[in-house]
């Protein structure tokens, strides 16, 4: 008695089915990945914020070396370019440059879609919803010795706080509404006058922009790698 | 009876006196101004300069446009949008308390201490599509509104300094 046993032969639409599923599974780890890494991308700021300046006006300028860590960036306007906004002559060198610090993060960015009208509803108003953009402003003046004239208000506060590395001192000026509003910094030194301007902002989701004491870290710094 | 001179110095004295006195009144007005001013909007004055000025602050910080000097419902809602954010009370009131607030946003552009010609300090917002600039004068006279391009309607002009103590939308010089 013979016995013929068929040998298991791989039909070609299975190789042709395995071979569509490795590739689909690969396509989707390799997407993933892909995705995932770009998710995961840190933004870091540089090591020494001035780096943010390289290249423009305010590069050789006193100026932050520390900033939050939600600042990656810095938009630096040069005296010319303020002697142009303002259309009348004015001798640039008594301008002083500026330095915007915009803060990165979903309660930091601007909601003021289509403007302000009735389209806003009230209660979104009232909530804080609909706001600026977060920043940090800095300017500088070379060669000034003076802070600028000292505010006074019901809501004011003014204080003299320590720069304990650049061994200075800065006024702090808060208008204080409940724990938000503007607060200004501003100190000297032997190479010109400086002032730090930020929000304290109250939004549906928390506190908007950087804390005081992020500020005076950041005037601190100015000083600190400059002596 | 008294010479023609001393009645001749006696006018120069009284002169200097008044001009020195009109100084110390206008320097003390307009360092205060911003604390005095009238209240607009909701609970105060709906057309004028002051109205100008806080019309001026709201664009820059929340795109309020045109600014004319008419208080209107787009202004009071930029208001309380304002007052939100820095954590005063939304009463749409352009009182004391946010006249400080809108000052301490105020920044020189030239050296503290020296005093520039024209349009000397700014309010600044930056925005990712570009940022709101306005500006506003002191130097030698009181303190002005100026608004820029674009955002002036009449009887606002954006190439004047609008004074922010008058009833009226009023121009003023600063020569400086």
């Amino acid at each position: 008695m013979v016995t013929t046993i068929d040998e298991p032969r791989i039909r070609p639409e299975w190789l042709l089915g395995g071979a569509v599923t490795l590739l689909g599974a690969i396509v989707i780890v390799v997407v993933t990945l892909v995705l995932g890494a770009r998710e995961e991308e840190p933004v870091v700021a540089p090591a020494d914020a001035a780096d943010l300046t390289a290249g423009t006006c305010a590069a050789d300028l006193p100026q932050p070396h520390w900033v939050p860590e939600a600042v990656t960036r810095a938009v630096v306007e040069c005296p010319s370019d303020i002697s142009v906004g303002i259309g009348r002559t004015t001798a640039e060198d008594h301008l002083g440059t500026w330095i915007t610090y915009p803060l990165d993060g979903e309660v930091n960015a601007e909601t003021l879609g289509g403007g302000p009208g009735p389209g806003w509803p009230a209660d979104e108003v009232r909530a804080g919803a609909h706001h600026p953009a977060s920043a940090v402003l800095y300017v500088a003046y070379p060669g000034s010795s003076e802070v600028s004239d000292e505010l006074s208000g019901d809501t004011v506060t003014v204080e003299w706080q320590d720069l304990p590395e650049s061994r200075g001192e800065a006024r702090v000026t808060r208008v204080d509404n409940n724990g938000y509003g503007p607060v200004r910094v501003e100190w000297t030194d032997d190479t010109g006058s400086y002032l730090l301007l930020s929000t304290v902002g109250r939004t549906p989701t928390g506190s908007a922009g950087p804390t005081v004491d992020q500020l005076l870290r950041m005037a601190d710094s100015v000083g600190a790698q400059e002596g | 009876m008294p010479s023609t001179r001393t009645w001749l110095q006696a006018g120069g004295g009284t002169v200097v006196a008044a001009l020195l006195v009109a100084a110390v009144v206008q320097a003390v007005h307009s360092s205060a101004m911003w604390r005095s001013n009238d209240p607009v909007g909701e609970c105060g004055a709906t057309s004028g300069g002051a109205v100008v000025a806080a019309q001026n602050v709201l664009h820059a910080s929340t795109g309020l446009e045109p600014v004319d000097g008419s208080w209107d419902a787009s202004s009071r809602v930029a208001a309380e949008a304002f007052q939100a954010y820095n954590g005063l009370p939304v009463t749409g009131c352009v009182d004391e308390s946010t006249w400080v607030t809108m000052r301490a946003l105020l920044v020189g552009v030239c050296d503290p201490g020296f005093e520039c010609r024209g349009p000397d300090h700014r309010v600044r917002y930056w925005s990712p599509d570009g940022a709101r600039v306005t500006y506003f004068a002191e130097n030698d006279c009181d303190w002005g509104s100026v608004v820029p391009p674009g955002v002036a309607r009449s009887p606002v002009s954006s190439e004047a300094v609008v004074a922010l103590s008058r009833d009226a939308v009023t121009e003023i010089e600063c020569g400086g």
